[in-house]
């Protein structure tokens, strides 16, 4: 918990493909820093209990939904505030991190374009292959019928809500069966 | 969200046998993502009917995105899928239940009142 006072900690949703890599690219980049490691990544994790004590606002729902910067003053950026401060902490973005402080007319136009870029990229999350980054938005359902009835056909088993379960009446399945373990 | 108090306790393929399969009460395993937009409606509800029944049954969960040999195990096709054990024995299921503390507390009940 030292470590977690004096740096950054960017959460990455370990069960997600996406995630996993930029994650990595993330790691690989604080490596290159001469100063040494400026962030520290980590998986959320499965403990709801174990990110509390790291941030008594943090919510595992929350984490698993959008990105997460946890700072050493307490404070969290999330989305796209916490894509710029993570690029900031990185030896080969730094540069570029200072163009979403640039204001014109009072709004930080480059920043509000990252924000909207993240929140593309989040949305695409479940197409690219995440099972666990929750139901599409409206807009790419289509999409993602049509590449998970051509996963269908790999695969026969989905682990990840559907749409069907959130409209359709309760069903209570009685079951005699039993589990020969 | 931040919940005060966690009445719903994780359990994992390790522990499975010993808190689930060799419990002699009525147990409540709820097989969740903690990416599943359905589960997090779900989870202050199912809170809120473990809080009530107490020690009248036990309800736990299963991140599935872990452990999902349970998953398969259990043919679980979809989350939340709520399964009812008594004694080791499966004995009700409920898929994709609404979120309304009655409808849950009724899904998580009657299997194991029609068995008494």
């Amino acid at each position: 918990m030292d470590q977690a006072l004096s740096k950054p900690i960017l959460l990455f949703n370990d069960e997600c493909a996406v995630c996993r890599v930029i994650a990595r690219w993330v790691m690989k980049s604080t490596e290159s820093d001469v100063r040494g490691s400026s962030i520290i990544v980590r998986p959320i994790g499965n403990d709801p209990l174990i990110l509390r004590m790291m941030n008594p606002d943090l919510d595992i729902w929350d984490a698993y939904a959008n990105i997460h910067l946890l700072m050493p003053d307490g404070s969290m950026r999330t989305n796209g505030e916490a894509v710029a401060e993570t690029l900031r902490n990185l030896p080969n973005t730094r540069w570029l991190a200072g163009s979403f402080n640039v204001r014109l007319f009072g709004e930080r136009p480059f920043q509000a374009m990252l924000n909207g870029a993240y929140t593309v990229l989040a949305d695409l999350r479940p197409l690219l292959g995440c099972e666990s980054c929750g139901i599409p938005p409206p807009w790419l359902r289509p999409f993602h019928w049509m590449t998970q009835r051509i996963k269908a056909v790999f695969k026969a088993r989905k682990h990840t809500a559907t749409a069907a379960h959130l409209t359709t009446r309760p069903a209570l399945k009685s079951s005699n069966r039993s589990y020969i373990l | 969200m931040p919940i005060a108090v966690d009445f719903v306790k994780s359990v994992t393929g390790e522990s499975f046998d010993s808190l689930v399969l060799a419990s002699p009460n009525p147990v409540v395993v709820e097989f969740m993502s903690y990416g599943c937009e359905h589960c997090r409606l779900l989870e202050p509800v199912l809170q809120e009917v473990a809080q009530r029944l107490g020690s009248r049954e036990s309800v736990l969960r299963v991140n599935i995105a872990v452990d999902q040999e349970l998953a398969n195990r259990y043919d679980i096709e979809g989350t939340p899928t709520l399964v009812m054990f008594l004694k080791g024995i499966e004995v009700g299921r409920a898929v994709g239940p609404n979120p309304s503390v009655k409808v849950l507390w009724n899904d998580v009940t009657r299997p194991f009142e029609e068995l008494a």
